[in-house]
């Protein structure tokens, strides 16, 4: 078996505007690779176009060029959507389940059999710190609560993979910190990490490796252990801070460079 | 396909369907409709004493036409919702990021809708029944089991318009808003009833053209009037024969199925962006 698991070549996708049918490119060429066990970190300023890599890559979003696989499948396929796990932005269930009975349908539609469902609800409820809320309507959550349940959805297929986009929004400390003990015990199991995130700190803390984008770009990606603490870079916010402090200069450059073309032009 | 991924496959149909049933059965709205619904049945009790030995029949009368009018509002707004309301809260990433197919997840929908309209259905016509009995009774009429067969019999007449219009509105909630779907729903519905009317029109128009066309219109839309004419024929006891129902119940299925199938494909091509 492969041992790369997220596979992307040339991925880029435009969308329409609807007013004024303006093509808008949001993807421009996205070639990564993940090996299997990696725990790879996506940051980049809003907008950057991190969710909707995670979308192109899970088949949400069908690319303008370029291709993803994943498990060695083609991005939306249900052999390898079968063996990950997706935890969306912001997530927001059905507000007349309860917490149980929402992971026991998220666990049908993986075709769980009954019996592994519930006791595996169970564990992942205690893992995500949910055990008095379980049986509460989800109406009733607040937005941490729903986090950490997103996360408790994202792992009851036992998945291979995960795409985790922000995983720390909405969480308060203690939040954030079982999140990261979430993480580093997938990553101690040998599960394959994709996610998104605006805390560099956490990131530093479990990425093997970042890939930094901007405006659409993957504009560097590095091995973590490459950054902290070594060469010109005092931590991760420091290097991020400095790439994108230089993409924005050449994308001005390059955009000066364009006007004056078009000037000589005319 | 293999019996493990033939599983897997109604296991998500079941668990949509089931999910979709307790959405809808949990929503509050329902039940102050089915409350309207007893309260005009009720109402029925005093227009039926105010005719002469017609009064169970007025009461059948007002009561099933309440319960067809619950059943279609039921149907029409929670199902022009259907579609809508998971992309609106972004419960659609949950579901097709797992191994779920587009017809699924419209299939799952559908019976977990029809199955909500069939017990409040089955609910309203308890109660009508019950009323029913009970002024019967008092009143010398027919056996309280014949009194309970025909509105069996119409009951399960309306529902079969009702799967129909579950069905439009499924459709249509795939790639409009609720608004529109509702105008598209109601409009189709509306025009089902009147198919015959535009045959007509087209004869009385002495125009070819224009009576060719209405008549393509007439046997494109759903025919909805000729399930009412069969409920009005029970209303009068005669019970239509099994070649009339067999051929109803097989035109209902088709077009149901007709419009499952293209919201299957619309929901198959979308991206959710």
């Amino acid at each position: 078996m492969s041992d790369v698991v997220i596979q992307t070549t040339n991925l880029s996708k435009e969308l329409t505007s609807s007013l004024l049918r303006r093509k808008v490119r949001i993807l421009s060429g996205l070639d990564l690779s993940v090996t299997r066990g990696e725990t790879f970190g996506l940051i980049g300023p809003n907008g950057a176009g991190k969710t909707t890599s995670i979308k192109l890559m899970l088949g949400l979003m069908r690319p303008t060029e370029g291709k993803a696989e994943i498990l060695g499948m083609p991005a939306g396929d249900k052999r390898a959507l079968a063996k990950l796990g997706y935890l969306p932005e912001n997530p927001y269930f059905y507000s007349h389940l309860t917490g149980r009975e929402f992971l026991d349908f998220a666990g049908q539609l993986f075709g769980i059999e009954s019996k592994q469902r519930r006791e595996r609800a169970g564990e992942l409820i205690k893992t995500v710190g949910l055990s008095e809320a379980a049986d509460m309507q989800m109406r009733k959550y607040s937005k941490g609560m729903l986090q950490r349940l997103g996360i408790a959805q994202s792992l009851i297929n036992n998945p291979e993979l995960v795409f985790w986009d922000e995983p720390m929004s909405g969480l308060d400390p203690i939040g954030r910190r079982d999140v990261r003990q979430i993480l580093l015990s997938l990553k101690e199991k040998g599960t394959t990490i994709f996610f998104n995130s605006h805390l560099l700190p956490d990131v530093n803390e479990v990425c093997d490796r970042v890939g930094v984008m901007f405006k659409g770009r993957m504009v560097v990606q590095e091995k973590v252990k490459n950054i902290s603490g070594q060469g010109n870079y005092k931590d991760l916010e420091d290097f991020f801070l400095e790439v994108i402090a230089k993409a924005e200069a050449d994308s001005g450059a390059a955009a000066a460079a364009g006007t004056q073309s078009k000037e000589a032009v005319s | 396909m293999s019996e493990n991924s033939r599983n897997n496959s109604v296991d998500a149909v079941i668990a949509i369907a089931l999910n979709t049933f307790r959405e809808t059965v949990r929503d509050r709205i329902i039940y102050a409709l089915i409350l309207f619904a007893a309260i005009v049945t009720v109402l029925g009790i005093i227009l039926g004493s105010l005719s002469v030995g017609q009064d169970i029949r007025i009461l059948k009368d007002i009561g099933l036409a309440a319960i067809s009018l619950i059943g279609g509002i039921i149907a029409v707004f929670a199902g022009t919702n259907l579609v809508y309301k998971e992309l609106e809260r972004r419960t659609i990433y949950i579901i097709f990021t797992k191994p779920v197919s587009g017809w699924q997840f419209v299939l799952g929908k559908y019976i977990g809708l029809c199955l909500c309209v069939l017990v409040m259905v089955a609910a309203m016509g308890a109660f009508l029944s019950i009323i029913v009995a009970s002024v019967g009774s008092g009143f010398g009429g027919a056996s309280f089991f014949d009194q309970l067969r025909e509105i069996t019999q119409e009951l399960s007449l309306i529902y079969l318009e009702l799967l129909f219009v579950t069905a439009l509105a499924t459709f249509f909630s795939t790639f409009s808003t609720p608004v529109m779907s509702v105008l598209f729903t109601l409009a189709i519905w509306l025009a089902g009833h009147l198919g015959e009317s535009l045959l007509e029109l087209g004869k009385l128009s002495q125009n070819p053209f224009l009576a060719q066309c209405l008549s393509i219109v007439f046997y494109c839309l759903p025919d909805f009037a000729g399930l009412t004419r069969i409920r009005g024929h029970l209303l009068y006891g005669t019970v239509p024969g099994t070649e009339v129902l067999t051929y109803l119940i097989t035109y209902v299925l088709a077009y149901v199925l007709m419009l499952l199938v293209l919201a299957a494909i619309v929901t198959e091509r979308k991206e959710f962006t």
